[in-house]
């Protein structure tokens, strides 16, 4: 090493770090530190939100599509009791036709 | 495998605030500039705390940290069009008590002059005192290239320093 370099390692020597870096450091982490706790409670709160949200979405369509069956089982209902109604009816008409043939007959 | 080396962040800031310091400000040549530098490598030593195995690991992921941060900043000014030296004071905004000889302030002025991979090369070879093939490692570059970037870099800072400081001499 020849004196040129040993006047620039001289020249190159460390500087200390400017008065109250290490401070001004700390709070930047405390403060990053705390955002990140609050970014994480936001993430969570949004999470829960989200999923209640997407809860009561599922129960309002579950309860619409258990009430539509519901509806759609006492519709099918009346038309069997309507359909039973008029086979009775109609085997009615029927039997008094047959009995007017006989007489007819007679 | 547990670890027998715990790091400490206080206890690493307190060690090498000035060396990451001395390198952004060396590689950047702005006081202000060097201390968001040195702040934001810290920063992100305290995300990476469980990656750090060792003393030694923590100095060379901080140094390295360093380098590549500031050549990030440089960069950045570059693509904004910032001509960063113009703006340079002669010793570069050192603060009075920190400053050196007048010949040191006149060498690390015109270090500063200096392309940015032989800067960097010079800086880690005089002021950190690292060997071709730690700085190789520290700037993730081929062995040969660093070996040229010293020589050269050694070469143009002999050059400049042997025109400006006749000059210097000559008006002192």
């Amino acid at each position: 090493m020849d004196d040129f370099e040993i006047e620039l390692r001289q020249a190159l020597e460390r500087r200390p770090a400017p008065p109250g870096l290490k401070h001004r450091l700390m709070e930047r982490r405390r403060w990053r530190r705390t955002q990140h706790q609050r970014g994480h409670a936001v993430l969570w709160q949004r999470l829960a939100a989200s999923v209640a949200l997407a809860c009561a979405l599922g129960g309002g369509l579950a309860w619409r599509h258990q009430q539509e069956q519901r509806q759609g089982e006492a519709a099918r209902q009346q038309v069997l009791t309507a359909l039973r109604v008029t086979s009775h009816a109609l085997n009615k008409v029927n039997e008094r036709l047959a009995s007017h043939g006989r007489a007819d007959q007679e | 495998m547990a670890r027998d080396w715990q790091p400490q962040f206080e206890r690493l800031v307190d060690e090498h605030q000035s060396m990451v310091f001395s390198l952004a400000m060396r590689m950047t040549g702005d006081r202000g500039l060097a201390e968001e530098i040195a702040q934001d490598v810290f920063l992100e030593l305290d995300r990476h705390m469980d990656k750090i195995e060792s003393p030694q690991h923590a100095c060379f992921w901080l140094r390295r940290v360093a380098m590549s941060r500031s050549a990030d900043a440089l960069r950045r000014r570059r693509v904004r069009g910032v001509d960063l030296w113009v703006e340079i004071e002669e010793d570069y905004g050192a603060r009075p008590e920190e400053k050196s000889s007048p010949l040191g302030a006149r060498l690390e002025g015109l270090l500063v002059t200096l392309p940015q991979p032989q800067r960097a090369a010079l800086v880690l070879r005089y002021q950190e005192d690292l060997t071709p093939e730690e700085i190789a490692a520290t700037l993730d570059a081929p062995l040969a290239t660093v070996k040229s970037h010293l020589q050269r870099g050694l070469k143009l800072l002999r050059a400049k320093a042997a025109c400006h400081l006749r000059e210097y001499i000559r008006g002192a």
